[in-house]
């Protein structure tokens, strides 16, 4: 056995380290660690956001949300509308990425314009989507009437489950070009070989993609699927755009909940209790994910 | 134990946050040695262009008679200013003057301590110029002024198309509810609704709701402002509510003001429940329609229930955490100098009406195109905005309500009316929840 003590070189080298790690760790508890010991901190408190003034109240707000039905019924609607939106950014994304990935007319400007609804902004795109779903002037509503499929306009956004459906639909559409550029990167790295030997052993086009895609694009749909539920789970301004989380608050998912508290009723504390739950439970959801996946990989 | 934003050291983070931009303002002082310029912070929610335009020329006087003050205008948004403000105060980062809100919003600021006194203002302007009472929905408990009035607005005037009446054989303006529905149903056809009430889950549904529990006879808060919400004048509104469902556009369950003005100027809807902007609207965009309507109160269960006007009382205020708040109480003077204030009122004709005697007998102000051709019904908005009430002051024997604004924002009534009419509640369910949701708030 070979100890021996660290020489002048190594401490130097290992304080050079400590060094260049510094200005990272530095940042990491600047914009992560305070910002989330801050908000268990403000959670414990009964605070008037306006003044920032409150009194201790301990772990009330955490006793107080969880006996409100609003909280659960929220998480529910949040889980109905993660669920349903990503379902159909992977599905259309997915699909499209296979669309792109064929040698079609004009593949480069349709694989540009396909970005479109992502990189258009929020407050825009509702708008539009908005104008579309009007009840007076709205082009769908136009349209099916028109063509003789309704009588009377649709209430899209006012009524249920219509409005859940629009949410979950203009999410989609807003986002699923996330999932195509993803997948058509990895598409496009996908060895032909594969797809060659899969044809001589007689597979067809449906096999060909269950069979050989599909398990492809595995590792790149758990990281699409990890990111995107966080960030369907806790968006905001799409739906409070769009519907406000009504009817009543049949849309009213936890972010629009964590804002009510913070700014219609002046509850700090109370809000950022919310925020705390949302974080744990999505760190629950984090955990079971990742050790499903590792003992998927295990097998 | 208490949280007043400070950290352990005593240092409070403002303090820290003010050491930091402290240093970076002294690492900058030979740039900025000779800008001693004051800069306020103008933020309102009434910001129509020809709003904006006028603004500007107020802006554009102030500066020249100021040198050194420099005035930038910031829009907010009916929805949206509750946040924005709050955002505001907790950061210290606040505008020095704000504009159009509703007075129901600064009683609850300045309960707790974030609006400066107005007393003076009001003195600089005249005191004895505005109406009689005109300032009484803006004092304090202390007996302060915790503002003052920028105008006054009529709500929630009911809006008719003449045209469509006479074709439908409806020969006056509806008074009752009853008479409303009737008139509603004759003129619903050819695509045209009749009218366009919010159902929406929004501050305008809690609003207009309000004046329709006092147009049943009712009220929310009772003079020692209990919660009162659990009478027969409620359920006999939200049953007028639920009624007047069929006759408005389906999309009506997410309408707010934008929506509902729209509608009724477009031709869609026969009648229409908003403010004078109305008039300037249809000159604008439907004149076509123009020499075909008129306004009325809005209805109410019976004529021996008084008409109740949603007034807003568009409003003027300093935030007590303004830098500049001798520069912005000037400037809050200088807003209604004649030329400038009128020009303001004529950006939206009828909308915010004037709160000060001079400026309504003064022929400049009555000049206005809009104004002139439809003076009855000018007329008649400056009087009922004038007796008008919203839920911070909703009588003159109630006191005034420091957590209106809270109620309002927290959606409660807009809820109640959404369960009721929308998901078909029990209405004795839903009232006694909502007055519990209320009391809450009341305690909190």
């Amino acid at each position: 056995m070979a100890h021996t003590k660290q020489t002048l070189l190594e401490r130097r080298y290992s304080l050079l380290g400590l060094l260049l790690i510094a200005p990272t760790v530095l940042v990491f508890c600047a914009v992560i660690v305070y910002p989330l010991i801050s908000a268990i901190y403000l959670s414990l408190f009964s605070i008037y956001t306006p003044t920032l003034d409150g009194e201790w109240v301990g772990l009330q707000n955490y006793a107080t949300l969880l006996a409100k039905g609003e909280f659960w019924y929220s998480l529910r609607t949040n889980l109905i509308w993660t669920v349903g939106t990503l379902s159909l950014q992977i599905v259309f994304g997915i699909g499209m990425a296979l669309v792109l990935h064929q040698n079609i007319w004009f593949r480069s400007l349709a694989r540009s314009l396909i970005l479109f609804p992502y990189f258009i902004s929020t407050v825009v795109a509702v708008l539009v989507w908005k104008w579309l779903f009007n009840d007076l002037y709205g082009i769908l509503n136009h349209l099916m009437m028109g063509a003789g499929l309704i009588e009377f306009p649709i209430d899209y956004l006012g009524s249920m489950p219509n409005a859940m459906v629009s949410v979950i639909l203009v999410g989609a559409w807003k986002y699923f070009p996330f999932v195509v550029i993803a997948v058509l990167a990895r598409l496009q790295t996908i060895p032909g070989q594969l797809y060659e030997a899969a044809r001589i052993d007689g597979a067809g086009p449906i096999a060909r993609f269950f069979d050989v895609t599909l398990p492809q694009l595995r590792e790149v749909l758990v990281v699409i699927v990890m990111l995107r539920a966080i960030w369907d789970f806790k968006e905001f301004d799409l739906i409070f755009l769009l519907t406000g989380g009504g009817p009543v608050t049949s849309t009213q998912t936890l972010p629009l909940l964590v804002y009510k508290e913070a700014f219609s009723l002046n509850q700090m504390g109370m809000a950022t209790a919310y925020a705390v739950i949302m974080m744990l439970i999505m760190l629950v959801f984090m955990v079971l994910y990742i050790r499903r996946t590792r003992t998927e990989d295990g097998l | 134990m208490t949280y007043s934003a400070k950290l352990r050291t005593g240092l409070t983070r403002r303090g820290a946050l003010g050491a930091l931009a402290a240093t970076s303002a002294l690492a900058a002082v030979p740039f900025r040695a000779s800008a001693q310029e004051t800069t306020l912070r103008w933020w309102s929610p009434q910001a129509a262009p020809q709003q904006v335009e006028a603004y500007e020329f107020q802006i554009a006087a102030f500066e020249a008679a100021n040198p050194g003050v420099r005035v930038v205008f910031e829009t907010t948004s009916d929805e949206g200013y509750a946040p924005q403000l709050a955002a505001a105060f907790s950061s210290g980062e606040v505008p020095d003057i704000v504009t159009h809100l509703p007075s129901f919003a600064i009683q609850s600021y300045y309960a707790n301590g974030l609006v400066e006194p107005f007393n003076d203002v009001i003195e600089a302007i005249g005191a004895d110029d505005f109406y009689p009472g005109a300032n009484d929905v803006f004092k304090a408990a202390d007996g302060n002024y915790v503002g003052t009035g920028i105008g006054n607005s009529a709500a929630n005037m009911m809006w008719l198309r003449t045209d469509l009446m006479a074709e439908a054989g409806v020969d006056k303006a509806p008074e009752t509810w009853d008479e409303l529905r009737a008139a509603c149903q004759a003129m619903q056809k050819n695509g045209i609704y009749g009218a366009p009430l919010p159902y929406g889950r929004n501050s305008m549904t809690s609003l207009i709701f309000i004046g329709v529990i006092h147009q049943a006879g009712g009220q929310v808060f009772d003079t020692d402002l209990n919660v009162a919400l659990d009478t027969q004048a409620t359920r006999d509104a939200l049953e007028f509510y639920t009624s007047m469902r069929e006759l408005c556009p389906p999309g009506a369950t997410n309408y707010s003001w934008g929506e509902a003005i729209t509608a009724f100027v477009s031709g869609a809807t026969a009648t229409g429940i908003y403010t004078g902007r109305v008039l300037g609207n249809v000159a604008a965009q439907n004149p076509g329609i123009a020499d075909s309507i008129t306004c009325a109160t809005y209805p109410r269960l019976s004529t021996d229930i008084a008409p109740w006007t949603f007034n807003d009382f568009p409003s003027v205020f300093i935030p007590a955490q303004s830098q500049n708040k001798d520069a912005a109480k000037a400037f809050a003077a200088h807003l209604f100098q004649p030329e400038g204030y009128i020009k303001q009122l004529h950006a939206a004709p009828g909308h915010v009406l004037p709160v000060l005697q001079s400026i309504n007998n003064n022929p400049q102000y009555q000049e206005n195109e809009i104004i002139q051709k439809y003076p009855d019904e000018v007329e008649l908005m400056a009087a009922s905005a004038a007796g008008g009430f919203n839920l911070g002051y909703e009588s003159t024997a109630h006191p005034s309500n420091e957590k209106a604004g809270e109620v309002v924002g927290s959606g409660a009534i807009a809820d109640m009316v959404q369960r009721v009419v929308l998901n078909g509640e029990n209405a004795d369910t839903v009232i006694g929840e909502t007055s519990a949701a209320i009391e809450a708030i009341m305690k909190g």
